[in-house]
């Protein structure tokens, strides 16, 4: 019984749908305050993706005549569930996360595909020419980020030598952050490229390009549908800046400064803010690439700092 | 298999109304079909409604942006029509305000580029710095974008001497932001990346589809009615032509920035050269037969007056053709080869203005069916 209680207070509230959902709209409206400074605006408040939700919320459920079909109308739900989800495996107030299970980052490697996966079938299956072309970018998209993404979690799997992210964050505390290391550093980089098409921020925004394809996959989407959507979107944001702060950057570490408890979820919400304002600060001082460049970019460059790191954690013990 | 992506009339990428059929094969693009006509007014039917006078204002709202050179044109065509030369410290005061406009332009052209390649800071920073050159405008004529300041035989405003020193602090400023710009568009690494090598115009196309303005000179076509054609005061303003010689985007951005440069040069130089004495004459309204000419450069090149007067107050007929009218013709050989991911940047390449642009569509009001007229059938309607 107990059990059962713990599942859904976890999946629901903590560190599930409710916290998730808070601390992901606030980040994101940070980050669009942030963006407006830096571009010499004033910027919308931090607390604007609330309200923008709000709005979608309560808007008409609209589903475009040619969209009509199962599929349109469950992928969000279902990117919304596979996110969550993840939520649950990464580790928020201690070393120990909410799920646990053997290879827990095999699972949030394909947990973490799943919205993208489901963005892709919306926009194959929303009968509109910008939705099939950003969809066809996305999987082109996605084709590059993987790789890369994939070889720098397999990189720092090899040195710590267990799939649990639990053991990688319990390693660290031990030897120190993985990104100091200097075998793995490469690696962290590369994992920051791969963070930033993940989500699809300039300049890899390719799939959503709003001043070529309009809104890429989700044009035909609004309304609840579409407040769905960005609130996946939101959550991902700090669900992937969580993942690589507990690969990289130590995970969530409790302090006592001056006799007084700071417990872990501190540390982690600092870290996920940190990275998520490197990934504001990178993607307001560039252009968008082409979805042949980022491709190229992604096989070529990151590709090869990923792989430098691998190779030297297992060449250099 | 192709496919059709339909960019407009209603579209992120276009600031105004006007459709372009591309058939693309997954990114490639295999052709494309411009329709015009979205944004028809009925500007020209208007004029020869209307006497000389209302007509200086109708022709400021032709055109939003360039609008000063819009009606500079059309008052020198009419001044020439009634046989009247202008004031001396008029032409200067024109110059001066049509040099602010390609200022001003140019620099909302650097912004909606930067959007256009997904670079929204620089979007932000530009229009911000297109800010002072607004001021100087506003303080020299009034409007911080219709300025009203042209009239026939003249202009209607003075340039006060105790303006002239918050003038050439703006130009300053104004100079080294441009002088950043440039520099940035030199050197950033994805700028390069998205305009470098792509909608190309070679100058043969360039001169075999009668390009005008910054998009011929960016093919290597030394082309500049204010050095071809001097009107004005340019005749005694000193100034280089900007080209560059690749023809694609990038090099159409960077004959607009250096185009800034050139353009502060004459201010400074016109405000230090002008003369004194009156700005305006006065012109009577009746103006005997006769027709006209009148080119100037606007900001996006070429624009052409055509007037004939009869005798009354108000002119038979008034053909205005448009600097993106002439640019229309070469989208296609810029456009075939590329892929979807240059369509806005390459449209905007040419700076279009298409409410400036559209001036005969014929819809047949029973069918709801769109055709075109043939060149004979134009010249049969000839009143």
């Amino acid at each position: 019984m107990m059990e059962v209680v713990n599942f859904v207070i976890n999946s629901l509230i903590f560190p599930g749908l409710l916290f998730a959902s808070l601390v992901g709209l606030l980040y994101v409206g940070i980050d669009r305050k942030v963006t407006g400074h830096m571009q010499h605006r004033i910027g919308p408040p931090i607390w604007q993706e609330y309200l923008d939700m709000g709005k979608l919320l309560s808007k008409e459920d609209i589903t475009p005549g040619p969209a009509q079909s199962l599929v349109f109308n469950t992928v969000p739900l279902i990117a919304l569930g596979a996110i969550v989800a993840v939520m649950l495996f990464l580790p928020i107030t201690s070393a120990q996360p909410a799920l646990t299970s053997v290879a827990d980052l095999i699972v949030i490697i394909y947990m973490l595909n799943i919205p993208a996966i489901c963005i892709m079938l919306g926009g194959y299956s929303s009968g509109s020419p910008f939705g099939a072309s950003g969809a066809g970018r996305y999987v082109v998209q996605l084709l590059s980020y993987e790789f890369v993404f994939i070889l720098a979690i397999i990189a720092v799997v090899a040195r710590v030598g267990s799939l649990s992210l639990g053991t990688v964050v319990g390693y660290q505390v031990q030897q120190g952050w993985l990104v100091l290391d200097w075998r793995l550093l490469p690696a962290a980089i590369a994992a920051l490229i791969a963070a930033q098409g993940k989500l699809l921020r300039v300049p890899f925004d390719i799939p959503e390009a709003e001043s070529e394809i309009v809104h890429g996959a989700l044009t035909e989407y609004s309304g609840p549908k579409l407040a769905i959507w960005r609130l996946a979107y939101d959550i991902e944001t700090i669900v992937v800046a969580g993942l690589l702060a507990a690969l990289f950057f130590g995970g969530p570490t409790a302090y006592v400064i001056g006799g007084t408890q700071i417990p872990g979820v501190v540390d982690f919400l600092v870290k996920t803010l940190a990275i998520v304002l490197f990934t504001t600060t990178l993607r307001n001082i560039m252009a968008r690439l082409r979805i042949d460049q980022a491709l190229k970019f992604y096989w070529s460059f990151a590709a090869l700092l990923a792989i430098i790191s691998l190779v030297l954690v297992l060449a250099v013990p | 298999m192709t496919f059709v992506v339909p960019i407009g009339p209603q579209h992120p990428a276009l600031k105004e109304p006007e459709f372009f059929r591309f058939e693309v094969r997954g990114e490639e693009i295999v052709d494309v079909d411009i329709h015009l006509g979205y944004a028809h007014r009925g500007i020209e039917e208007a004029f020869s409604r209307r006497n000389y006078k209302h007509n200086i204002y109708l022709s400021e709202r032709i055109c939003g942006i360039c609008n000063v050179v819009h009606s500079t044109t059309y008052c020198q065509a009419v001044e020439q029509l009634a046989g009247v030369e202008p004031p001396e410290r008029a032409k200067y005061i024109r110059a001066i305000i049509m040099e602010l406009e390609r200022i001003h332009s140019h620099l909302l052209w650097l912004g909606i580029a930067a959007h256009q390649i997904g670079f929204n800071t620089l979007f932000m920073l530009a229009w911000r710095d297109r800010e002072y050159v607004m001021d100087l405008r506003e303080m020299i004529s009034g409007g911080r974008v219709h300025s009203a300041t042209n009239t026939i035989g003249g202009v209607r405003r003075d340039v006060k001497i105790e303006h002239v020193p918050t003038f050439l602090r703006g130009l300053e400023k104004l100079e080294q932001s441009t002088n950043y710009y440039i520099n940035l568009f030199k050197s950033d690494r994805t700028i390069l990346a998205r305009c470098t090598n792509l909608g190309v115009l070679s100058k043969e196309d360039a001169i075999k589809f009668c390009t005008v303005g910054p998009t011929a000179r960016a093919s290597g076509l030394k082309t500049d009615i204010r050095r071809d054609d001097p009107y004005g005061a340019y005749d005694a303003l000193s100034f280089d032509v900007a080209i560059e010689r690749d023809g694609d985007v990038w090099a159409k951005g960077m004959v607009r920035l250096r185009e800034i440069l050139e353009s502060i040069q004459i201010v400074r130089q016109a405000l230090k050269e002008m003369p004194g004495g009156p700005i305006r004459i006065r012109v009577g309204l009746q103006i005997p037969p006769n027709e006209t000419i009148e080119r100037t450069e606007a900001p996006r090149g070429e624009l052409l007056y055509y007037i004939r007067s009869n005798g009354t107050e108000i002119p038979e007929r008034v053909r205005v053709r448009t600097p993106t009218y002439g640019n229309f013709a070469s989208m296609k050989s810029m456009f075939v080869g590329g892929t979807i991911a240059e369509i806005p940047i390459v449209i905007w390449g040419i700076d279009p203005c298409f409410a400036c642009n559209d001036r005969v569509t014929l819809v047949d009001s029973r069918t709801g069916k769109t055709r075109i007229a043939s060149f004979d059938e134009l010249r049969r309607w000839r009143k």
